[in-house]
Order: structure tokens, then sequence, then C-alpha cells
């Protein structure tokens, strides 16, 4: 359950190191950094040849920067996943044998061409949903005997809507929505929203996580869903795949920012890197740790997550696309992200959980104050100093007048 | 609850009313014991129970919120802004008691018909405001309150009063040392106390909800009903103590001309921008507290409950000590502004660091007392004593005022932006309240005031003064009863 945890603590005490540290946030997190984001449904797909069959879709997103680009793949074909691929060239392309990607061999089928431009690669693969029944209210899955787990809800076996009908391609958003046959998703369905994004920003709704050029979002949610137990809370699982380098480490950091996210103060990054803690991370996904129990929630309705420590995995990933891309040279690594905490409500209350995953390439990005903090802070304590200053001034002058006063009469 | 006791305190030092020695004629030849003897020790101490616990059920309601702050908002289904409604609702009826409290007791009901209203008032409230949870209707809940504000603070009042009737000249000062600790008591008690109470009812109902929740509160109701007898008792052992002494009554002292504000002095309108500034940043920050240590620093509820009480349990023992140290050494502008800085500290602590936060809520708690102890006697400073009354009235009601108004902005505030965003809005309110007395400083400085004046250079000026005008020159200070007691 313990993951490697590594806790940074900022402190800052004066006005001047709120400024310092804004300044060199701008510079480190590369604010102005812009990419050129276009999206495409099915690259390369003549569908009168070969008609994708229903509730297959993938969808690439094309991130252009000055000298490299980054690829976006998120496909539904078996369980949802998100693939990103980086490359140093500007020209670089996705080369997709669609008969062969959709059929059982689908093994390298999917390529991003040239292949020696390709500087990092890795996906996230939404694999299962857990639902067990929390008879002590502890919250902790890892705790619980294997009879309190219901069948698992495998992603690999849900039906998807269309995606064509829920693509956005100005605001580069897909929407990707399915269930099983079983009962429990008659009413209900899981979905994933994929973002990608050309420039730094948040979203509005919680948990409002800052994103940039070179990062994408899938929010994840569970609406109208029968649970099968009325003490019934889920997990998700999640797995990563890299040709070298899957996310292997957890990171949680705290931060005293709660601004975006109230009273939300960690972040969790489980993140790629070639060796121990200290060397760069190459790509990331990056979440807090809260899920939220209503579609637009209030301060009440957050309800605390947290993860497993991520272990190796030896089976194939359950998704074509990973099969398409990465053929049979791969690592897996994966977790689960439990959601709710002991005490907290449980499903049925409000029939609904979200919860949102930041997935980019390099090094996540850290939350700064807001100009509005800072500016309140910059007058709430500069005032007092300036009114010392005049008050010092004032009482240096009127002593310099009472004192030309006392020596007048003697004339 | 702000502070009432402070206030009354200094009226009554320098309250003049005049008083009959109480002729001590021990009933109609009989001897009696020393405990029914009313001019006794004894009995006096006997009285001094009831007159202590009289208190303790409307401190020990008033943070019953604070206390349960996640068990409310959850079974509620409120919003952190609908919860600080609760406190508001306190306040609001206080805005204008305030300048009433005092009159209805002097001239209206008398002190022991008055007592036993307002500890009726608080009853009431009380229960009203658990029946809300039991029946869960918030809007009753808020009722509750509303009528709990108009018992309260005057309570405090009629607590005051009768601890001048009983013990002015004796042990008066070592009374309203007792009256603050017990009232200091009473919140501690109820903020550690009430998560195990509705954790118990929790047990017996046999699960989490409104009615747990309305059951707790009206078990914690059974402390205002324990006051209200204190209320009764009090009340037939003043009148027995009357018929017995042939003792008259001390009115609470209070003139309230609403005209004078008009003629308030500039330095006291900053002193009442410290008060609002200073005491918004603090009691609605109690009230919010709880659930901010258990989300920022992974506190357990009981430990978060024990740290939001240390501002209440620092301030009984530190209250006289540095009341005393403000007493001897005077300069209370100084010391005004160690403590409005030391609390802008602390609430910086809280908001940009993880430092452990007993340290920032230690200091908060020693800053809260050392202002009391020097804002409050400085009122006296700046306007004459016949004004006494009206100004420590409109400085309590604009504090409820700005109570009321804070507390709802700052439930609103947590639900938009979260803790660091609210913590923020603390430290700025501190920061008007630091503007203010920086500005009180030079303001008084440059008119040669006396607010700034070290103990010896004030006694000095009373000497010189006290020929020509004892009365503007009989400074109270929040101290005077410290440096007898302890």
């Amino acid at each position: 359950m313990m993951a490697a945890k590594m806790f940074t603590i900022h402190f800052y005490v004066t006005f001047l190191l709120f400024t310092i540290r804004v300044s060199s946030s701008f510079i480190d997190y590369g604010e102005n950094y812009r990419r050129n984001v276009s999206l495409e449904l099915n690259p390369g797909l003549n569908s009168s040849l070969t008609p994708p069959p229903l509730g297959v879709g993938l969808i690439h997103v094309r991130a252009l920067g000055q000298n490299d680009t980054l690829h976006y793949l998120f496909c539904s074909l078996g369980a949802p996943a998100l693939l990103l691929v980086h490359t140093n060239s500007t020209s670089s392309k996705v080369e997709v044998d669609w008969p062969v990607f959709l059929s059982a061999n689908a093994s390298g089928s999917l390529r991003v061409t040239p292949e020696s431009t390709v500087l990092h690669r890795n996906a996230l693969i939404f694999t299962r949903l857990w639902e067990y029944s929390d008879v002590n209210d502890t919250a902790e899955p890892e705790l619980l005997p294997f009879s309190s787990f219901f069948q698992p809800y495998e992603l690999q076996n849900f039906t998807w809507g269309d995606l064509r009908k829920k693509l956005d391609p100005t605001a580069h958003t897909a929407l990707l929505c399915g269930g099983d046959s079983s009962e429990s998703f008659s009413n209900g369905s899981l979905c994933l929203k994929f973002s990608a994004f050309g420039s730094v920003g948040r979203e509005k709704g919680w948990p409002s996580l800052l994103h940039n050029a070179n990062s994408s979002q899938v929010r994840v949610w569970l609406d109208g869903v029968t649970p099968r137990s009325n003490r019934s809370r889920f997990s998700l699982e999640l797995q990563s795949v890299g040709s070298t380098n899957p996310l292997t480490r957890v990171n949680v950091l705290q931060s005293i920012d709660d601004e975006y996210t109230p009273s939300i103060f960690k972040v969790a990054q489980w993140v790629s890197s070639p060796g121990n803690s200290s060397s760069p991370i190459l790509s990331y996904a990056q979440w807090k740790p809260v899920a939220y129990r209503k579609a637009s929630p209030v301060f009440e309705d957050a309800t605390p997550c947290h993860h497993s420590t991520p272990v190796a995995i030896a089976q194939r990933p359950p998704s074509g696309l990973v099969l398409a891309y990465f053929g049979e040279g791969r690592q897996t690594t994966g977790l689960n992200i439990t959601f709710s905490i002991a005490g907290d409500p449980f499903y049925n209350t409000t029939n609904y959980l979200s919860w949102t995953v930041l997935v980019g390439l390099g090094s996540p990005p850290v939350d700064s104050f807001s100009p509005l903090v800072l500016a309140i802070m910059a007058v709430g304590l500069g005032t007092p100093l300036l009114i010392i200053l005049i008050g010092v001034v004032c009482v240096c002058v009127r002593k310099n007048r009472t004192q030309v006063q006392v020596y007048q009469p003697i004339n | 609850m702000a502070d009432t006791e402070e206030r009354q305190r200094l009226l009554d030092e320098d309250g003049d009313i005049p008083s009959s020695r109480p002729i001590n004629e021990s009933g109609p030849g009989r001897p009696m014991s020393a405990l029914c003897d009313p001019s006794r020790l004894l009995h006096r101490l006997v009285v001094l129970a009831f007159m202590c616990f009289l208190g303790f059920g409307s401190y020990f309601c008033y943070d019953n919120p604070a206390a349960l702050q996640t068990q409310v908002i959850q079974d509620m289904n409120l919003n952190t802004s609908m919860f600080m409604q609760l406190y508001a609702w306190y306040s609001w009826p206080n805005v204008v008691l305030c300048f009433l409290g005092g009159f209805l007791l002097d001239r209206v009901f008398g002190i022991r018909l008055g007592t036993i209203i307002f500890a009726l008032f608080v009853c009431i409230g009380q229960v009203i405001f658990a029946a809300g949870a039991l029946l869960d209707r918030f809007w009753l809940m808020e009722v509750g309150r509303f009528v709990f504000g108009i018992g309260g603070e005057s309570l405090a009042v009629a607590q005051n009063t009768y601890a001048v009737n009983w013990f002015k000249g004796k042990e008066l000062n070592l009374v309203f040392g007792l009256q603050l600790s017990m009232a200091r008591l009473g919140s501690t008690v109820n903020m550690n106390i009430m998560g195990w109470v509705y954790n118990r009812v929790a047990v017996l109902v046999g699960s989490v909800g409104h009615t747990t929740l309305g059951v707790s509160l009206m078990i914690a109701g059974a402390t205002c009903i324990f006051s209200l007898i204190c209320a009764l008792v009090l009340g037939y052992l003043d009148k027995r103590a009357e018929r017995i002494l042939h003792k008259e009554h001390r009115g609470t002292g209070e003139v309230i001309k609403l005209t004078d504000v008009k003629d308030f002095p500039f330095p006291l309108w900053l002193i009442f921008i410290i008060c609002v500034g200073y005491y918004v940043a603090i009691f609605p920050f109690i009230g919010l507290g709880q659930v901010f240590f258990i989300e920022k620093f992974n506190f357990s509820p009981a430990e978060a409950r024990a740290i939001n009480s240390i501002v209440y349990i620092i301030s009984a023992p530190a209250s006289p000590v540095l009341g005393f140290m403000v007493d001897k050494i005077g300069r209370n502008v100084i010391w005004v502004i160690c403590a409005v800085f030391a609390t802008l500290m602390a609430h910086m602590m809280l908001a940009f660091t993880f430092w452990n936060p007993w340290i920032a809520m230690s200091l908060l708690g020693v800053s809260y007392s050392l202002l009391a102890c020097a804002l409050w006697p400085m009122v006296a400073f700046v306007v004459p004593e016949h004004q006494l009354g009206t100004a420590y009235g409109f400085m309590q009601s604009i504090q409820n005022l700005g109570l009321a108004l804070i507390a709802m902005a700052a439930g609103s505030i947590l639900d938009q932006r979260g803790y660091l965003f609210l913590e923020v809005f603390f430290s700025a309110c501190v920061c008007i309240a630091l503007i203010a007395v920086v500005m009180l400083y030079f303001v008084d400085y440059l008119r040669g005031g006396d607010l700034n004046l070290s103990a010896s250079a004030r006694a000095k000026l009373h000497l010189k003064n006290s020929d020509s005008d004892s009365h503007i020159t009989a400074i109270p200070s929040c101290s005077h009863w410290h440096t007898e007691v302890y």
C-alpha cells in the first residue's frame, strides 16, 4: 500500500519569495509554449472499404511543436487506451493498416513513422472496474476477503458508443461512453472524456488540473450504474505500457495550494523515469487524490481516493491499440485507484463518481499561486509598511519643526 | 460569545454606582450557619459556583456547530456557507442587543428576572436548534441559533452584573477571572466531547443521520437546562440575600446614548476597526477549523477538535499573566501591534506552510489573549467615562456585525476557492487590523495622546489630574483583577 512517497514542502513567508517563485515557475514549465493541435478520427481509414465494427474508434491528436510532435492516440478497441508518442520531427505520421488492425492478430499494424524519430512512447489503459461491498466501511479493498468482491467489469468487454457523434474537433475532445450487457448498466454508463491541449490552462470543473502544451486529460465517470450491494464502492484498474520505461513509481507531493481543487493538498504522479528518483521524468499520469460524487460538484461532494502500489504485470493488456503498436516487446505495470475513504457515503447515495487524470510528456505541471492571492498578500503586507514609512517621515518632519520653534524665541 | 466579559469587566471596574453597605443582620435573632449566611464568605462561594455555571451552558453550546462540523454538514446536507449561517444567525441579534442588554437588565426586567429570561432564551434556542436537526429542517436550526443568540450574549452581561452585586469591593477580580476561565472551559469541553457524544448516540440510534445529530444536540442542551437551574437558584439566593441583608441593587452601570457616536474621536474608530478586523479572523476561523486540520494536516477528528480548542485552552491561563504584564508595563498600542502581527504570522503559517499547526495555533492563542488584554482597556483612554457604555456597546455591536458578515463570507469562500484562499482572506482581515493599529500608533504619537504611555508615566498623569477630575483618569485596565489575584 505504501508507495514511495516524496514530500516537498513549500514555505513562502515573505512577499519577496512569492514573486521569485512565480517568476521561476513561468520559466520552468514553459507557460508560453504552445502546440498546434489537430484532431482526426480513424486516420487513414477508408470506411467504404473496411467499415469498422460498431463502437470501435481511433482518435489521433497531433500536437505540433516548433521542432517536435506529440501524437496522442485514444482508442476503444478492447479496453480504452491512451497512447502517447513523442517524435523529434515535425513531419512524423501515424500509419494504420486497418484490416490487420481490426483483425485478431493486430501486432505491428499501427506505426508512427519515421520510426527513428520516436523519442518516447507510453500508453495508459483503463482495464477494469472493481466493485466491492465495503461491509466494515473501511474503504480498504486490500484488507477485504475475496468474497467481498463482485465479478469485476472488464472494460474490454464493454460496448462503446459511437465516437464519431461525440467528437469536438475544435475543443479537441472526444467522449466515449459504454457499458456491458448486465442489468447494472441498463440505465448507466462508464464514460471517458479525452481532451488534448495546445497551451497552458485549466478546465473549469473541479479538480481543475493545470495542464500545458505537453499534456492531455482523461476524465472518467460512472453515472447511474446500479450497484450490486448497498455498501458498494468502486476501484479502477489502470495499466501502463512502455517499450522500455512504463510508468513505475507513484510520487505523492504535498501542495499548499488548494485554490483550484478546494481542500485537496496532495497531488499524485505516476511517473516513468529511467533510473532512480533523481533522474528526469519522461512521462507521467498525474491526478489529485479526489473523486466527486456529483456531476456539478460542490465542496461537500468531494471524496478522497487512494492508489495501490504499482506492480509489474505479465499478461498482455487487453487493448487493441497497445497490441497494434507495441507488439510483443513491451513492459506493463498496473495499479488500482480506490475511490472514497472510510465513513464517506457509498456509491448508491448519488450514483455518480468522477475522477480526472492528466497524461503528458516531461515533468508534470506544478500549481502556483493565483495572481489574486499574490495581489491580496502584496497589498495586505505592503500597506502597513507604507504607513510605517509615511508615519516615520511625518514624525521626523514634525520633530524638526518643533525644534525650529523651540529655537525661535531666542531671537 | 466574543468579549462581553472584557467589556463588562471594564465597565464595572469603573462603575460609579453608589453602593449601600450591606447591613449585617443575621436574621431575626437566630444565628445562621456560614453556609446560609449571605454575608459570609462560604455562602458567597456557593453563590459563585452557581454564577460560574450560569454561563457554562451558553458557552458550551455556542461552539456546538464547530465541534460537529463534519456531522452537521453531512447529516443536514449542507454546504459550508450554509453551515456558517449558524454562526451568522447567532451574531445578528447581538448587533442590536449589545446596546439593549444592559438596559433591559437594569430598567425592564431587573437582574433576577432578566437572568432567568435570558437563560430561558438560551435553553429554548438550543432546543429549537436540536429540534431542527431532529426534524431535518435546517431553517429551524437557524431560528434556534437566532433565539440562542438573543439569550447568549445578554446572559454574559447578567452574569457579570451578578458578580458585581455580590463581590464588589471583595473578591470581584477573582470572580471575573473565574468566570472567564469557566467560559473558556465550556468552549473547550464542548470541542473535545461533542464528537464522542455523537458517536455514542450513533451507536444507540443505530446509524448516523439527522436524528443522531438532533439527539446529540439535545444532550448538549442539558447544559443549558443546567444553566437555567443555576439562574433560578441564583434568583432565589439573591432574593433571600436582599431580604436578609436589605441589600440594594446595582445595575450594569451602562448608560447608552447613541447620539454620543458622532462625538467619538478618530482613535476610537481605529480601535473599532482593529477589533472587527481582528476578531473576524479568529471566531469564524475556529468555526471552520476542525475540517481544515483534518484535510490539510491529516489530523484525526479527535486531534483536530483538540487543536481547534487550543486557543481557548491557552487563553484561560495566559489572560491573567499577560494582563498583569500589560498592566505593569503599559504601552498598550505596542502590545496590540505585537498581538496583531503575531496573529498575522500564525495565519500565514497556516496558509503557506505545512509546519506543525500546533505552533501556529499556540501563537494564535497567546496573541488572542494579549490582544484582549491590551485592546479593550484602550477604549477608556480615548472617551470620557460617561460615554464608555456607548463606546463599548458600539464596539461589540459592530464586532457582531462583522462576525455575522464574515462568517457568511468565509463559508462561501471556502466552498468556492478552498482553504488557501480562506486563510489568505483571514490574513487580509488581520492586515486591515494591522493597518489600523499602525495608524493608531502614529495618530496617538502625533496628537500626544496617552494610549501608548508606559505604566509609570500613566501613574504620574493620574496623580497630576486626580485633583481636577478623577473620573477621566480612573483608567481601567483589563488586568486590574489579575494583579490582585495572581
